[in-house]
């Protein structure tokens, strides 16, 4: 048999699943249960309709849809159809949206019904001749009319689709799915995520916590956050359930994960944070779940304690991976006696890359630094993607050859950190202005190209703020030379171009930037002043 | 006919709300007690936490939320009428702020 016939691609374990198991509960979203067949039914409709609307051979479909039935049934059906998938969020501003679908170069986009009321604009300024399938629509009600240039197939065009159980041959090289994360240009940037990369991680995961059909498993994350790549297919995989978690539950799920006896927890660590505020982590309050996986921002030394005293039973792992390296790439497992003495600065570590990766921490010239000494990770492996879409001056930036370290080339993180002689991997920090804002990746240089065009200044510095255990939990700006400053129109302009996870919840207006010995605008000087203005 | 007890700690609530809610791009939503708090976008779960502190510390109560659903109390009512369900005390509130 050679290579290409044997190849697992990411719908595999999905449809392997439905053959194992097609009465068992794969999706329970919306107070809605699913099985695996229904749920392959409603995915091979929608693989129907891409394939026979498939005329450019584009590789990819976008999807703007949020957590929904309709949401999770596309991303199968066009992964069954044999495309890569490219998520947009119905939350975010439409011009970022319409940026993500106009890089994507995405012919086909899917829409759910949560996204019906952007649509008509998001159709007026699309670029080129879109066909949009509507399987929450009965029919096209007055689209066709109104956008003449574009091609509608609402439910009832759609007909009842072939079992793809034996589906298009998956190229491993072929992309999985497309997602974008934040630019320091001002431009999301693409990356790109191989079939082949989404399977290394799979076998590893599914194998290390031994997922099985009887898991339950939470669904927390945005679509367009790859660690929901995660969530949905590491349970489909096995024969899991997904329980999709009610966006009013995201912040404090405590009474979700314990009506739906999860087992799986999967969520960034400042989940833990917010319902600890709330009192609503005592010990012993999730007896179910089996295992609690944190990553997208550092853990805390104290709220790994705090989850691990509220899930008893389950083993708590620190994960840890760029978007580049396919969702997570090293783990640290949380030991109650063991791990308090081995975090820095109070953080947990990242702990060991995942076995048949590769890592190696570098210096400026990116030669290896020994042990002990602080430096830059780069990566590299079959999780590890080869560079971004459509962006090969981006590419050659970040995916470069190291020294002695072979032809492959080495995913530059820009993430700080130290290894010991174990080889546990301790995260310090960027070596750039990337920051975590809950969980999801910013450039606050893009942050900051926006306030430039709406204050009309170029003194502009935006700073993640507040800070608690190691997390941010927003942005606030300063901002110099720009007199008149209207607030609320500034502010509005942000938040029509960026995500509300990047707007600055704050200004202040100086008269000019505090300077470093250096002549540097002092950022540390800035954080002094919010830490002023907290007490 | 609301009584007043409750009439006093929504308006506690609102005042509150109204004071430090996000000002990104909020301007135009309308703060009534029916307003979901989290999905207009007024709170995030910092701001949340932070209301939740303040009525605790205003109305001399714990506020226990373990068996709510998360829908029921981030409208101003839902979660005025669960202070008050955990409130014993049964004070007034129209000049503690």
């Amino acid at each position: 048999m050679t290579e290409s016939t044997t190849f697992r691609g990411l719908i595999d374990g999905f449809v392997e699943s439905v053959n194992r198991f097609p009465a068992r509960e794969a999706l329970v979203v919306d107070g809605e249960r699913l099985s695996y067949l229904a749920l392959q039914r409603l995915a091979d409709k929608i693989a129907s309709a891409v394939l026979q609307h498939s005329e450019d051979m584009s590789p990819l479909v976008a999807l703007l849809a949020h957590r929904s039935k309709t949401a999770y049934a596309s991303i199968l059906g066009i992964l069954s159809a044999g495309k890569g998938y490219v998520p947009l969020n119905p939350k975010f501003p439409l011009e970022r949206t319409r940026s993500m679908l106009a890089l994507s170069g995405c012919r086909i986009l899917i829409v759910g019904k949560e996204a019906f009321q952007q649509l008509p604009k998001l159709l007026i300024d699309a670029g080129r001749p879109l066909t949009v399938i509507l399987p929450d629509a009965f029919d096209e009600g007055g689209l066709s009319s109104d956008f003449p240039q574009h091609q509608f197939v609402p439910s009832k065009k759609m007909a009842d689709g072939d079992t793809f159980s034996s589906g298009p041959k998956i190229n491993p090289t072929g992309i999985a799915y497309l997602l974008f994360t934040s630019g320091s240009t001002g431009q999301p940037k693409g990356v790109p995520i191989p079939q082949s990369s989404v399977r290394s991680y799979l076998q590893y995961v599914c194998d290390r916590y031994d997922v099985n059909e009887t898991d339950r498993f939470s669904q927390e994350f945005d679509l367009t956050f790859d660690l929901s790549v995660h969530d949905m297919f590491v349970c489909w995989e096995r024969g899991a359930c997904l329980f999709s978690v009610p966006e009013k539950s995201v912040m404090a799920p405590a009474k979700f994960i314990r009506e739906h006896q999860l087992t799986m927890w999967f969520s960034v660590p400042s989940v833990i944070g917010v319902l600890a505020k709330m009192r609503l982590l005592s010990p012993g309050c999730f007896p179910s779940l089996r295992y609690s996986l944190f990553c997208g921002e550092p853990l805390s030394a104290a709220y790994a304690q705090r989850w691990q005293e509220a899930a008893p039973n389950s083993i708590l792992e620190n994960l840890y991976g760029p978007t580049e390296a396919t969702i997570a790439i090293s783990h640290y497992r949380w030991n109650k006696t063991r791990s308090p003495e081995e975090c820095v600065n109070g953080i947990v570590p990242i702990g060991w890359i995942f076995d048949g990766q590769a890592c190696s921490v570098t210096d400026a010239n990116r030669k290896a630094v020994p042990v002990g000494v602080r430096g830059e990770l780069c990566l590299c492996g079959s999780q590890v993607t080869t560079g971004y879409w459509n962006e090969p001056a981006r590419t050659q930036e970040q995916f470069v050859q190291l020294p002695g370290a072979g032809e492959s080339p080495w995913y530059r993180t820009g993430d700080m950190v130290q290894q010991d002689a174990d080889g546990c991997l301790y995260y310090l920090g960027r070596v750039d202005h990337q920051v975590k804002i809950r969980g999801y990746r910013v450039e606050l240089q893009e942050i900051e190209a926006v306030l430039r065009r709406a204050c009309g200044t170029e003194q502009v510095i935006s700073i993640a703020w507040p800070v608690e255990n190691g997390s941010a939990d927003g942005v606030v700006a300063f901002v110099s030379g720009a007199n008149d400053l209207d607030h609320d129109r500034v502010l509005d302009h942000c938040s029509r171009v960026l995500p509300g996870y990047m707007v600055p919840r704050k200004l202040y207006l100086c008269d000019e930037m505090p300077l470093n010995a250096n002549g540097k605008i002092d950022r540390a000087r800035l954080v002094c002043i919010l830490k002023g203005e907290e007490k | 006919m609301k009584p007043q007890l409750e009439i006093e700690v929504v308006d506690l609530v609102v005042g509150w709300v109204k004071k430090n809610m996000q000002t990104n791009g909020n301007g135009h939503v309308e703060l009534t007690e029916n307003t979901d708090l989290m999905e207009s976008g007024l709170l995030d779960s910092i701001g949340f936490v932070e209301l939740i502190v303040f009525m605790e510390s205003q109305m001399a109560c714990n506020i226990d939320l373990t068996d709510v659903d998360p829908g029921e109390f981030t409208t101003v009512q839902g979660l005025c009428r669960i202070a008050l369900r955990n409130d014993q005390a049964g004070k007034t509130y129209a000049s503690s702020h």
